[in-house]
């Protein structure tokens, strides 16, 4: 082996150029993000908010539904104030996280809407926002509620074929697992970047065609596994039987329903 | 260009699910006869791919930065019809399970993302790249194709957007969704992504193609494509008949003739408001739309929720975070 | 130079780290010495920046290291270049088209013109014994080659101190030995090596200081490696060894 280069023994007085990479730290926290939703997910071991998966789907689609077509805002008070409870009920840390994406969202249809609204058009500034808020909330406390694998499992239910749902599962595991990838990328580009990069979209590039590359040989490894198993579409997932609560919440259910229309 | 929900009406949400059912039907029987079953969860990690590209933050001249969608460089990767399955299923995840909203309008953007990005971004690639026979016309279909794909994508969503105010208004003609019409809504979301967000995808695109195609060029080949005319008649069906089928659903709703919706294409809203009042949303507790008591209780209901997060808020507020 | 003073980590409620207090001098070169779960990858990262401490302070020649201090910029990128650091899983460290691209990376961001940063480059793969592999795609390189690109990317940047978090996880035994020799020498030129890893024989081999971290994910020991070894109970008990030898 080589003997150790001059300049490998001098210290390095370095100052280092400007340069914006303000999308790199984005990026890093876009997949921080990403991944911590997934440990808060895993970690439920009991379902929040004790009605099985499938009942609180439906719900949550049949809220959603409900919602877009209201078009007094009585009904969207009464399902904020419904939210709310439902918000107030949940731990600190989720709580926070629905918030912040449920007030997003009702910022951004408030900006979106501004404009029509100051030329006169006052109907959809008023209830667009405060829509976008308690459709985005009742989302939100579906998916942190409950976890995920009982979440995809209550698909079937909907008669989703069994291939389907585990195609879904698929990618629910391998988004954590490539998006674990691509984060340390991000470190490694981040680490390196020491002073001004003209190749930005080149690493970034790089960084992005290296996780496809990844992904293609996770590919050939869940074939080889696949085929070891004589995977042949069979896929079991537990079952979250119904119970008495979810009785009470589908008469709930039925009394919004009667809401809406009374409140049309 | 996800389209959140409460901008489309219910009724135009579910055309465009209608209009993706044969996509989709089409786009499954697809993969299921070019992938062996046991590669088919395959699509499953295609679909995490998806996901993750969207996540990028990708840097704009001037030292901002967006997203790339990545629809047609999928395609080009995998093929258009596994490219459609991989980005419904990242925007169904997307939509569900991490609370980007859009369960309403997911057929929509499975529509503008899922179909018409990476079919209309591939054809046009395949159409260069088998013109062009060089490497250097590879790279320009891909750059032609995801830039297109994506203007095309934007156009349509933004006629989704500008065909609400001329179908659905409410009895005082006040519009009930989006209230931009087209004459808005077109050069409002074409413009910056002719300008902005297209050569984004181009540059994303093409540069993860070449260096896909520099380390690994075998992966960079999808499944061999068959006759591209079939396709192409699909494509251009669906196009045509997913805006006539909103505008004939909406007809048949709002009671507008046809040379109505063009003289309202024009639309500028009557009347500048100055002095604008804003009418407190809840004068005296009482709801447009409420009885009064329900008005009263609902508010009392609300408010307690309200105070019961606002504590927790607080108390979890002293434990300090840990990551920047 | 660097010093953690009752440094705490956890992963929203999961601790990882547990008040750890340690200086390390310039030039020293010390072990970070532990079983999987104990903390060893989270205190690389804070060494490094990339994440910040729940509890406590980690200062870096007498500057505290917080987030909103690696948030400017100029500050983040002197530290990165002084601070290097080899991943343990080097597919993710490696993202551009060719390995002298890779090498170059370094740099050529810090405005060394071409002929500098060929020189610099060269210079690192002949030390790393990888000049053959210059023009070749770092994506199908070998466990072994790949670690050694990582490690010749992270050292063009002439960074005082180079942290390696498992390096020899997954190399044949004649890399092993070559990557130990060449550790050796530059601890030899004076840059400050720090190592994690689980390997005992590995810890004797190339540092004189070795920190000790149990599965309470606290320091358990810090001293000389050769003594620390030689504490036999300490180590079970650290859960490094599971059956009394000799």
């Amino acid at each position: 082996m080589a003997d150790i280069p001059q300049w490998l023994t001098r210290p390095e007085p370095y100052e280092p150029p400007k340069d914006r990479d303000r999308f790199l730290d984005r990026s890093i926290v876009s997949f921080v993000t990403l991944l911590s939703r997934f440990r808060s997910q895993s970690a439920l071991e009991r379902d929040l908010l004790w009605v099985s998966p499938v009942s609180k789907l439906a719900a949550a689609v049949l809220y959603v539904v409900l919602v877009s077509l209201a078009r007094q805002f009585g009904f969207v008070y009464l399902m904020l104030a419904y939210a709310a409870v439902l918000l107030a009920l949940l731990p600190a840390r989720e709580l926070r996280r629905c918030l912040a994406g449920a007030f997003a969202a009702a910022a951004l249809a408030y900006l979106i809407l501004l404009p029509s609204a100051l030329a006169g058009s006052r109907y959809s500034i008023t209830m667009i926002p405060a829509k976008a808020f308690v459709c985005v909330s009742f989302v939100n406390l579906l998916s942190r509620t409950t976890r995920w694998d009982r979440l995809t499992g209550a698909l079937r239910r909907f008669r989703f074929p069994d291939l389907f749902i585990f195609v879904i599962d698929i990618t629910i595991k391998y988004i954590a697992l490539l998006g674990e990838f691509a984060l340390q990328m991000l470190y490694a580009l981040r680490l390196r970047s020491v002073g001004r990069n003209r190749g930005k979209y080149g690493s970034l590039a790089g960084a992005a065609g290296t996780l496809f590359l990844k992904s293609r040989a996770m590919s050939e490894e869940l074939y080889y596994a696949m085929e070891c198993r004589g995977f042949t579409g069979e896929y079991r997932t537990a079952r979250v039987r119904p119970t008495w609560r979810d009785g009470v919440f589908w008469a709930l259910n039925a009394g919004l329903v009667l809401a809406y229309f009374a409140l049309s | 260009m996800h389209i959140p929900d409460n901008y489309l009406s219910p009724v135009t949400c579910a055309v465009m699910t209608a209009a993706m059912v044969p996509v989709w039907a089409f786009a499954i029987k697809k993969v299921k006869k070019e992938l062996p079953k046991a590669k088919l969860p395959q699509l499953g990690i295609g679909a995490a791919l998806t996901f993750l590209m969207m996540m990028y933050n990708v840097p704009l001249p001037g030292g901002t930065s967006g997203h790339a969608v990545g629809g047609t460089l999928i395609a080009i990767l995998m093929g258009p019809s596994a490219a459609c399955v991989c980005v419904s299923v990242a925007l169904l995840l997307q939509a569900l399970l991490f609370g980007d909203g859009g369960i309403l309008s997911f057929g929509a953007n499975c529509f503008n993302m899922a179909f018409v990005l990476p079919f209309a971004g591939y054809y046009l690639y395949k159409f260069i790249r088998e013109r062009v026979k060089s490497k250097s016309g590879e790279y320009a279909g891909a750059i032609a194709g995801s830039y297109f794909g994506l203007v095309f994508a934007a156009l349509l969503t933004a006629v989704e957007f500008g065909l609400q105010p001329l179908l659905f208004r409410d009895a005082a003609g006040q519009p009930l969704y989006c209230p931009y019409s087209l004459s808005v809504s077109i050069p409002a979301m074409v413009i910056p992504h002719l300008l902005v967000a297209g050569p984004v995808e181009a540059a994303f695109t093409v540069l993860i193609l070449a260096f896909v195609k520099k380390v690994s060029p075998d992966l960079a080949e999808p499944l061999p494509g068959k006759k591209t005319r079939g396709v192409w008649g699909l494509l251009l069906a669906l196009v045509c008949a997913a805006p006539l089928g909103l505008l004939a659903s909406g007809t048949a709703w709002g009671e507008w003739g046809m040379d109505e919706i063009a003289g309202l294409a024009g639309y500028t809203p009557a009347g500048m408001a100055s002095g604008f009042s804003f009418n407190a949303l809840l004068p005296d507790y009482s709801v447009s739309g409420l009885p009064e008591v329900l008005g009263y209780i609902l508010s009392a209901v609300l408010g307690t929720a309200i105070l019961v997060i606002v504590f927790k808020l607080i108390a979890s507020r002293k434990k300090p975070a840990g990551q920047h | 130079m660097i010093e953690f003073s009752g440094v705490s980590y956890a992963y929203d409620t999961a601790p990882a780290l547990r008040d750890v207090t340690f200086s390390i001098a310039a030039g020293e070169s010390v072990c970070l010495l532990g079983p999987n779960g104990s903390g060893k990858s989270t205190l690389l990262r804070l060494l490094n920046g990339l994440i910040f401490p729940t509890g406590g302070s980690y200062f870096f020649e007498g500057r505290e290291i917080t987030a909103a201090l690696m948030k400017k910029a100029a500050f983040a990128k002197q530290f990165h270049q002084r601070v290097g650091f080899v991943f343990q899983d080097s597919e993710a460290q490696l993202f551009c088209p060719t390995v002298f691209d890779e090498v170059a990376f370094g740099p050529r961001q810090m405005g060394l013109d071409e002929e500098q940063t060929a020189r610099r480059a060269d210079d690192c793969l002949a030390l790393l014994g990888i000049e053959a592999l210059r023009g070749r795609q770092p994506y199908h390189l070998s466990g072994g080659e790949k670690k050694k690109v990582a490690v010749a990317a992270a050292l063009a940047l002439n960074p005082e101190v180079l942290v390696l978090d498992e390096p020899m996880n997954s190399l044949d035994p004649r890399t092993e030995r070559a990557l130990a020799q060449f550790l050796l020498q530059l601890e030899a030129a004076g840059k400050t090596v720090i190592v994690s890893t689980h390997d005992l024989r590995l810890a004797a081999r190339l540092s004189k200081r070795a920190i000790l971290f149990d599965e309470s994910h606290a320091v358990a020991a810090d001293g000389e490696t050769a003594a620390l070894l030689a504490d036999r109970g300490l180590l079970k008990k650290a859960n490094l060894v599971d059956w009394e030898e000799e």
